[in-house]
């Protein structure tokens, strides 16, 4: 079995790295533009207007109550339809990868936000602090440690969700296991070149995370 | 040290209720300037109530609140420019966790008050010796113990340089030997000449400090007087009644 792992891997090495720069790009990508879209809705739901609050209940709603596959195919097959510009495949997909971390996002950055005693906040605006200030420089520091690990997960579920692009062919890390099988007819050896390249890619990212949730600890 | 003649929080008709249940129930006062005023009170009987509404933390139904001359009820008041007159010390301390016992002063005057750094920090300095903490200063409030958490609470208010300040029964969430280094600090306040309002269980304290006595009970001022007439010379049934169960 080494041995045939090590000679795929010989032979067909770069289609994995390839492969894995793909998920790379795929994953932070979406999860850089997610997590900006994800904190404007999580503000926009914050503030008091009903009907604002009502839409993204409705987003979020939607968006964690139906498969990621669902919404990839929707993004595929519909939403180029509509646009006056032409997308990529990928682009496609990675629309639609952004769209549900948003709701994601939006969840973990609210829920990390209200979690934050009212204490803080009745202080700070007894003090005469504005309630921009008292989210500023009260909640939003102290929110942030609720809110990174929680990000940090999105994270890893993006790196394993990205590959569900491999149903239409992008370059991912599943999609060069089934480049490899369809070339080579080996399935279990290739198969798990890219299981150890997704557990390589989680664990690099768990370790920093690690490191970044202790700094932030420091005063705890 | 009381001025008379300065009526610095005039509560008129004040009335406050959480759906249907009633909390404030038509509460009238004046508070002097320099006056010391102990409320006290059964739990749910309305005080803390009573005392978030004057910095507008919980928002009257109806009713008003003149701080100062100036009627805060109304729609178009900056309240923010009036909550830094007005400070408050909470029962669960509320410190900021994440910024350092100096910061936790600093913050709010030089944020709102524009205040220069070097200014901010000396003033905080001042104040923590004033109370016994000026060796925490580079310190996190966790590292503090709970009456050392009140007492940065207290100077955290005083830095805003406020004319008078709320305490929502400041002791209740104290282990009883932190109570002491916490009533001093209060007490000297007092002393110092400080228009302060204090909604609190420990009836020895509002007695010593006192220069008046509230007892609300079912959202109204039942009785008041000084400390001898509420204490000694009970005229309430009802008040008679708590202190009953409250003394011994």
């Amino acid at each position: 079995m080494l041995q045939i792992i090590a000679s795929i891997w010989q032979k067909y090495g770069y289609v994995y790295i390839q492969g894995a720069w793909g998920t790379i790009y795929i994953a932070v990508l979406t999860v850089l533009i997610g997590t900006l879209l994800g904190t404007l809705l999580a503000f926009l739901r914050l503030t008091r207007s009903r009907i604002l609050q009502a839409v993204i209940r409705l987003y979020v709603w939607i968006l964690r109550g139906t498969p990621a596959l669902l919404q990839i195919y929707f993004f595929y097959f519909f939403v180029p339809k509509y646009l006056p510009f032409e997308m990529s495949e990928r682009a496609c997909i990675m629309m639609a990868l952004v769209v549900n971390a948003s709701a994601y996002v939006e969840e973990i950055i609210r829920a990390g936000i209200q979690a934050v005693d009212r204490g803080q906040t009745e202080a700070a605006r007894s003090l005469g602090m504005t309630a921009r200030h008292t989210m500023t420089h009260i909640i939003l520091p102290q929110a942030i440690k609720n809110i990174l690990p929680a990000l940090g997960n999105e994270f890893i579920v993006m790196i394993k969700e990205a590959s569900l692009a491999s149903i239409f062919f992008i370059v991912e890390i599943t999609s060069a296991f089934k480049t490899v099988q369809s070339a080579t007819f080996i399935t279990i050896p290739a198969l798990v070149i890219s299981g150890g390249l997704y557990l390589l890619l989680t664990t690099v990212l768990s370790f920093f995370m690690k490191l970044a949730e202790r700094r932030l600890q420091v005063n705890d | 040290m009381i001025d008379r003649t300065k009526e610095l929080i005039v509560v008129k008709d004040l009335y406050k209720s959480y759906g249907k249940l009633q909390v404030l129930r038509g509460i009238d006062q004046t508070i002097f300037e320099g006056e010391v005023v102990s409320i006290i009170g059964a739990s749910g009987s309305g005080k803390s109530t009573f005392l978030r509404c004057l910095n507008l933390l919980e928002v009257p139904d109806s009713g008003s609140i003149v701080f100062d001359g100036q009627e805060i009820t109304g729609k178009k008041v900056n309240i923010d420019a009036y909550r830094q007159r007005i400070g408050m010390v909470f029962q669960h301390f509320n410190v900021f966790p994440h910024l350092k016992v100096i910061d936790n002063i600093t913050v709010t005057p030089c944020l709102e008050k524009k205040m220069d750094k070097a200014k901010a920090v000396s003033l905080a300095e001042d104040l923590l010796r004033r109370v016994g903490l000026y060796d925490k200063r580079d310190e996190y409030p966790t590292k503090l113990s709970g009456g050392q958490k009140q007492r940065l609470a207290i100077v955290r208010a005083l830095a805003m340089e406020p004319q008078v300040i709320l305490f929502d029964e400041p002791t209740s969430a104290l282990d009883p030997e932190m109570v002491k280094e916490v009533l001093d600090v209060i007490g000297e306040l007092a002393r110092s000449g400080m228009t302060i309002l204090i909604v609190t269980h420990e009836m020895g304290f509002a007695k010593k400090v006192s220069d008046r006595v509230l007892f609300i009970d079912e959202g109204q001022i039942v009785e008041q007087g000084t400390p001898e007439e509420v204490f000694e010379n009970t005229q309430t049934e009802r008040c008679r009644d708590f202190l009953n169960k409250v003394l011994y």
